[in-house]
C-alpha cells in the first residue's frame, strides 16, 4: 500500500469525525442480540441442546432481513457528505476517482468487519449464557462469518456506487430496503431463480438446516456440509461486481 | 509573458451539442485572466476540461508548461488550486478540519492552514462548523482550500456567484491581491463584464463554446468602443476646438464624445478646452455593456 493511498485513507478517517459511523453496526447488532435473547428464551431444552445449529440456521435469515439495509446506511453515511458538500469536483483534482472509491470501500468494509466480529462474539457468548448442549464447531462459525462478511462486501460495492452517483440518498436507501425484502422472498423461490438475487445469498450457504415434522411438531436441526465450490464462485462474482461498480463510478464525469 | 495555460483546438461534445468548440486559450503567467461569457457559453466545461474532470473529445492542453495526460494530471494539478461552481465543504466539520483533510490529501503540513486562513481572513471562524457559515464564508473557505500548497495557478469558476455586495467586494480584493503578493496566475470566469473589468488584466470571451475575443482588457476597451462623455458649457465650440487640436471627438444626439482613453490624450484635450475658456462640467467614461460587446463582436443579441 503506497504512502499516498494511506494518506487518502487517513483523510477518509478525518471526514468521518462526528458522523458516529460505528453506531450503525452497533445498532444492527443490538437488534440481533435482542432477537437472539427473545428466540432462546422461548426455546425448549431440546432446542437448546442444539443451540448452535439453531443459531447457524436462523442468523443467516436475520442477516438477509437486516444487513442489506445496514450496508445501504453505511454506504450512504460515507458518501452523502461528498454529495451534500459538492466535494467530488475538488477531490478528483487531488486524488484519482478509483482511489476515492477504494478508500471509501475499505472504510465501509471496516464497519462491516466490526459487525461481523460482533456477531462472531455473540454466537459463543449466547452458547455460554444459555448452556448449549453441544460444543461450538469453530469451522462452522468461521464459514458463517465468511459468508456474512463477503455478501455484505458485495452489497457494499453496489450501495456505494448508488450513493456516489445519486444526487439524493433516497434512491440508494430505498434500494437497500427493497433488497431486504427481495432477499427474504428469494428464500422461497426455486433455487435457480433465488440465485439471481444477491441479497438472499446470506442464506445461500447455510451451515445448518432444519427438519420439521408436521405430526409431532418437533424441529430438528442438523449440520450440512459447506458448499465451498459455490462459495468460491460467489466470491469471484463479488470481485467482478466490485470491479464493475468501481469502473462505473470512475467513468462518471462530475 | 509565457502562457501558463495553452489549449489548442480543445473540443467537448455532449451528444450532438458542442459545448466547447476548437478553443485556443492562452493565459499569460502572472496575469488575472477574466474568462467571460453568458451563462451556458462553455466556461465551466472549459475549466473542468483543464482540471481533467471531464474528458476532451479532441484538442490538447498545456498547463504550467507541461502537456496534460492521464498519467501526469494529478502531478500537474498539485500546483493548481481550483474553486468550481459551488464551494466544496464538509458541513459537519469545522473550517479548520475541512482544511486538515485537504492538507492530508495534498501531503502538505498543517501549518499551511493558519497561513491560508489569514489570507482569506477567516482565523476567527475556523472552529465553527461549516454548515453554520454564510455563503460568503463558504466561498472564502473554498478559496482557502484552493490556496493550500501555494499553487502557481488558480482556476476560479464564478467565485462571486450568490454573494452579497460586501462579499463580492471582499472576494474581489482577495483575488486581486494574489498575483502581486504570491506570484500566482488567476483564471476567473464570470458572466459579468463589470466584475472582470475590476479584476482582470487579460480577457477571453467565449460564446457558444467558441472563443470570440482574447487579448488584454485595454485592448477589449479599444475594441469595444469605450469613450468619454464630455459636458461643457459650450459643446459646439468645444467640438470645433478639439477638431482643430486633432483630438478625435464627435457630437451625437446633442452630446459631445471624446474618442480617446489614454491619460495623456485626455489631459491634452481637457487643458486645451480650459485654456480656450470653455467650462468643463462633467467627464464620464461610457463603457459598453457585455451585451453591447457581444452585439459588436458577433452581431447577435444575447441575454445575460
Amino acid at each position: 500500500m503506497s504512502s499516498s493511498f494511506i494518506r487518502q485513507l487517513r483523510a477518509e478517517h478525518q471526514k468521518g469525525r462526528r458522523r458516529h459511523l460505528l453506531l450503525i453496526p452497533f445498532i444492527f447488532l443490538l437488534f440481533q442480540i435482542l432477537w437472539a435473547f427473545w428466540q432462546l428464551n422461548y426455546a425448549d431444552q431440546e432446542e437448546l441442546s442444539s443451540g448452535y445449529l439453531l443459531l447457524f440456521h436462523h442468523l443467516p435469515m436475520m442477516n438477509t432481513l437486516l444487513l442489506p439495509m445496514m450496508t445501504a446506511v453505511t454506504a450512504s453515511r460515507l458518501c452523502d457528505m461528498e454529495i451534500k458538500g459538492d466535494t467530488l469536483k475538488l477531490l478528483y483534482t487531488i486524488q484519482e476517482q478509483t482511489s476515492l472509491y477504494d478508500c471509501k470501500y475499505l472504510t465501509g468494509l471496516s464497519y462491516l468487519a466490526a459487525f461481523t466480529i460482533g456477531q462472531g462474539l455473540l454466537i459463543p457468548g449466547l452458547g455460554m449464557s444459555y448452556h448449549f448442549g453441544e460444543p461450538l464447531k469453530w469451522p462452522m462459525l468461521l464459514e458463517h462469518l465468511a459468508v456474512t462478511f463477503s455478501v455484505s462486501a458485495a452489497l457494499l460495492a453496489i450501495q456505494q456506487t448508488l450513493s456516489l452517483l445519486s444526487a439524493s440518498q433516497i434512491l440508494p436507501l430505498a434500494a437497500g430496503l427493497v433488497g431486504c425484502f427481495l432477499g427474504l422472498f428469494s428464500l422461497f423461490f426455486p433455487a435457480p431463480i433465488a440465485r439471481l438475487f444477491i441479497w438472499g445469498y446470506y442464506a445461500a450457504f447455510p451451515a445448518a438446516a432444519m427438519d420439521w415434522e408436521r405430526d409431532t411438531r418437533i424441529v430438528h436441526y442438523y449440520e450440512v456440509s459447506f458448499p465451498a465450490a459455490g462459495f468460491l464462485l460467489f466470491l469471484a462474482a463479488a470481485i467482478a461486481i466490485y470491479l464493475l461498480c468501481r469502473t462505473i463510478t470512475a467513468r462518471k464525469e462530475v | 509573458m509565457r502562457p501558463v495555460i495553452t489549449t489548442e483546438a480543445l473540443t467537448k461534445q455532449y451528444g450532438n451539442k458542442t459545448v466547447v468548440n476548437q478553443l485556443d486559450l492562452s493565459v499569460p503567467a502572472g496575469s488575472i485572466y477574466g474568462f467571460l461569457g453568458p451563462n451556458g457559453a462553455g466556461k465551466s466545461t472549459t475549466i473542468k476540461l483543464l482540471l481533467g474532470l471531464v474528458k476532451a473529445d479532441s484538442g490538447s492542453m498545456r498547463l504550467l508548461d507541461r502537456e496534460i495526460t492521464d498519467k501526469n494530471r494529478l502531478s500537474i494539478l498539485s500546483q493548481i488550486g481550483s474553486l468550481i461552481e459551488a464551494p466544496a465543504y464538509y458541513g459537519h466539520l469545522s473550517g479548520q478540519e475541512n482544511l486538515q483533510i485537504i492538507c492530508t490529501l495534498k501531503d502538505v503540513p498543517e501549518t499551511e492552514i493558519s497561513r491560508v486562513l489569514r489570507i482569506v481572513r477567516m482565523e476567527e471562524q475556523k472552529d465553527k462548523k461549516v454548515r453554520q457559515y454564510s455563503l460568503g464564508m463558504k466561498q472564502r473557505l473554498g478559496l482557502a482550500a484552493a490556496l493550500i500548497g501555494n499553487p502557481r495557478l488558480l482556476l476560479l469558476d464564478e467565485p462571486t456567484n450568490g454573494l452579497d455586495p460586501a462579499g463580492i467586494q471582499e472576494m474581489r480584493e482577495l483575488i486581486c491581491s494574489l498575483p502581486k503578493q504570491y506570484g500566482m496566475t488567476v483564471l476567473i470566469s464570470s458572466h459579468l463584464l463589470s466584475e472582470i473589468d475590476q479584476m482582470a488584466d487579460h480577457v477571453g470571451i467565449i460564446d457558444k463554446g467558441q472563443l470570440i475575443f482574447q487579448d488584454t482588457l485595454s485592448c477589449l476597451h479599444e475594441h469595444s468602443g469605450t469613450r468619454l462623455l464630455l459636458r461643457t458649457d459650450n459643446d459646439k465650440a468645444a467640438l470645433q476646438l478639439l477638431k482643430r487640436s486633432r483630438i478625435p471627438a464627435e457630437l451625437k444626439d446633442g452630446k459631445l464624445y471624446l474618442r480617446v482613453l489614454e491619460d495623456k490624450a485626455v489631459i491634452h484635450a481637457v487643458s486645451a478646452l480650459v485654456n480656450a475658456g470653455i467650462g468643463i462640467l462633467r467627464i464620464n467614461e461610457l463603457q459598453m455593456s457585455l451585451e453591447d460587446i457581444f452585439l459588436h463582436l458577433t452581431g447577435r443579441q444575447v441575454s445575460l
